[in-house]
């Protein structure tokens, strides 16, 4: 069978109108302005060094139930992917549903906050927060939705506090780093951790974009900016993109320590499949974590594939647990339109059944 | 240029000219040769050296790198339709059976590309080539934005005669600061081979990746109909072939050898950087750390103790300060035995002076 008809007038065609729509796109683009992030209303509440937490504005008409939701992103990225636009924003959806929600901000580690520890991040950071929240309202525990690492942290501090957890939802979260799938975990056993944060003290931000955009390079650094020409015509759009693209690579450095310890525990001996993870001189172990769980992961996830969230089925204490597949990528099961549908309200009715 | 309303306009007028031309050419006895450039490349180069300087910083940088890919999309249309052109007989309605010949010569010049390095090939091949320096590329920028020195700097280091020069072992007063320096390079070198050893492996993979998008549009069964379609097929055997080859052991040795060579040449440096420092009665990096580490722990222990404080203010009904341990109302889980806080971890420092 003939595959390709490609007659020299259409593709004449093709090209005047790819010129045309980069010529008209340069307008938009030169007249995008400042490129905000973070849409729904919040105030900060405590902080502490760096960290900012936020409560978001509950909308008018809902009440909010009386078990707060305390969201803990990852420390690679910045959490207002949560809330990146009016139509995106997972915080937004929660807070429909009726979730009191809160949400760290680490910010922006500095080479003065490179001997931070997981100790300090899980059992100082987080747990100063839940006890914040706790007084606030009165309560003794409190829901907790961890993103990616921040679900790694949270199933740390689930383990490491189970009185203090109500329910627990993490979202594409790696359990099992060792997936023959898992390129990040692959690419990371011949690096000498120690000798890179020794030399750097913080890993910077660049080197993590890096490290992601190779899992993809010719889709992420190029063809994207080919199929982006056909947004450029309208100016929301471009905005939206370039949303998008400030938040891919806006990564903070890493504090030095935290992350010699999070590679070589989780990504290089596998910790919470192998054990012998030790955080503030306690073991961490699922099978300490017994509150109900709901484990949400993305069927096309590149960055953690579906196995290594699956993994954490039958390996914890908890008699009350959940999954929920959501067809999409690591991002998409935050801002895709799909996602907004699916996911967001499924996650407020588990917790709303259970708190 | 100042008017931004007039961009749009002189972009077209600029492209028709192009077109125009390009297709007066297509028209004309097949036997002629075809033009060497690709007037969508050209066109566009064009375009952008008159409208980059007035673009503001974060446009300028993001149109680059739109140029750059758009460039590589327009080669691999140009590429095609060049051979199509040379087809006998063909032109404008050109039948669809030619259509395949063209994509095979395309592909024939692309691996000729690949496999002659940049001499061969022609201008288009040679910029498809270049689409597979994307992920080195990306590891140059990397490292210049993280270290002083350019991420080519190291690239071509001869390395010759150097080996003589290191193996030398250094004599009298400055024997220390000598033996530093032949560290140094000793590192260049390892991250000098490691870089080749990087390229060498996407080296062969772009003829893969050719092979691959052969083999793609052999197994189709509805016709490729435009050079986006075109485009994003041979984006995606790329995509392929490099998710196969990145999951090997191989790759994994490869690129982990490459960050720890870069790693060595920056700790000498920094090790180095120390000493200047620490010569002009400047505060160094390793004191700093060690100062950090020490507040660090200090931070610990007296939220640590603070934390008691409160406990036994409450105990003592005082009702001071913030709860720290809260009233229970649910059933507590036993609590997992607290063991002894470990020893703190001590990374042995490389020995400096040496």
């Amino acid at each position: 069978m003939f595959t390709i008809d490609i007659r020299p007038d259409k593709l004449s065609e093709e090209m005047l109108d790819y010129s045309r729509k980069l010529g008209q796109g340069m307008e938009n683009l030169m007249n995008a302005g400042n490129i905000d992030t973070g849409v729904t209303p919040r105030e900060a509440v405590y902080r502490e060094d760096k960290l900012v937490l936020y409560r978001y504005q509950t909308p008018a008409g809902v009440t909010p139930k009386p078990v707060p939701l305390l969201i803990v992103y990852a420390l690679v990225n910045r959490p207002y992917m949560t809330d990146i636009q009016e139509n995106r924003s997972t915080i937004k959806g929660l807070l429909a549903t009726g979730q009191d929600v809160y949400l760290i901000d680490w910010g922006y580690p500095d080479q003065a906050d490179r001997a931070l520890t997981l100790d300090d991040y899980i059992n100082g950071y987080i747990d100063r927060c839940v006890d914040h929240i706790c007084e606030a309202h009165g309560v003794d525990q409190i829901n907790l939705l961890g993103i990616c690492q921040g679900g790694a942290f949270s199933l740390c501090y689930s383990s490491l506090h189970p009185d203090k957890v109500k329910n627990l939802v993490t979202m594409v979260t790696p359990v099992d780093f060792k997936t023959p799938d898992n390129l990040l975990s692959a690419w990371v056993q011949h690096v000498d951790i120690d000798l890179a944060v020794d030399t750097m003290g913080n890993i910077p931000g660049e080197l993590l974009n890096w490290t992601f955009l190779s899992l993809k390079p010719f889709s992420l650094t190029g063809q994207k900016y080919v199929n982006m020409v056909d947004v450029l015509g309208d100016p929301e759009q471009v905005k939206n993109f370039l949303r998008m693209e400030k938040w891919i690579f806006d990564s903070p450095d890493q504090a030095g320590e935290t992350f010699r310890q999070f590679i070589k525990d989780f990504y290089q001996r596998n910790g919470f499949i192998e054990g012998g993870v030790e955080i503030g001189g306690q073991e961490v172990a699922l099978k300490n974590v017994t509150c109900p769980i709901l484990n949400i992961y993305a069927l096309q996830d590149h960055l953690v594939p579906p196995d290594a969230s699956r993994a954490l089925k039958g390996r914890t204490g908890s008699k009350d647990y959940t999954e929920l597949a959501f067809p999409g990528g690591h991002i998409g099961i935050y801002v895709s339109g799909k996602a907004q549908k699916e996911v967001t309200p499924a996650i407020g009715n588990w917790l709303n059944e259970r708190s | 240029m100042t008017d931004t309303g007039t961009f749009p306009n002189d972009w077209l007028e600029l492209q028709r000219k192009y077109w125009e031309n390009w297709t007066d050419l297509s028209r004309k006895a097949t036997g002629a040769a075809a033009p060497t450039t690709n007037p969508w490349e050209a066109a566009l180069d064009h375009w952008w050296k008159a409208v980059s300087p007035a673009a503001p910083d974060l446009g300028r940088d993001f149109m680059t790198k739109i140029m750059d890919q758009g460039k590589a999309f327009f080669a691999l249309a140009d590429g095609y339709t060049k051979n199509l052109g040379a087809m006998p007989g063909a032109g404008l309605g050109t039948g669809a059976g030619d259509g395949w010949s063209a994509l095979s010569r395309t592909l024939e010049d692309m691996q000729k590309a690949f496999t002659s390095g940049l001499q061969g090939g022609d201008e288009g091949s040679r910029r498809l080539m270049a689409f597979w320096e994307l992920p080195y590329d990306n590891w140059q920028r990397l490292v210049s934005s993280t270290s002083l020195v350019p991420g080519d700097a190291l690239r071509n280091m001869p390395h010759k005669h150097l080996n003589q020069a290191l193996s030398a072992p250094g004599l009298g007063y400055t024997r220390e600061e000598q033996a530093q320096y032949q560290d140094l390079m000793r590192r260049g070198m390892e991250y000098q081979q490691a870089f080749q050893e990087y390229m060498q492996f996407f080296s062969g993979l772009g003829t893969k990746a050719v092979g691959r998008m052969r083999d793609f549009m052999e197994a189709q069964d509805k016709p490729i109909e435009s050079a986006r379609a075109l485009y994003d097929s041979w984006v995606g055997c790329c995509e392929q072939v490099y998710a196969e080859e990145v999951k090997t052991a191989d790759y994994a040795r490869i690129s982990g050898r490459l960050i720890n060579a870069q790693m060595a040449v920056k700790q000498r440096m920094a090790i180095m950087v120390d000493e200047a420092l620490g010569a002009m009665n400047m505060p160094t990096r390793s004191e700093l750390r060690t100062l950090q580490d020490r507040l660090q722990e200090t931070r610990r222990e007296y939220k640590a103790l603070r934390h008691e404080v409160e406990a036994l203010k409450r105990q003592l009904g005082n009702g001071g300060g913030p709860r720290p341990a809260l009233v229970r109302t649910t059933a507590t889980p036993p609590a997992a035995p607290k063991k002894a806080p470990p020893a703190r971890k001590v990374t042995p420092k490389p020995a400096p002076s040496k």
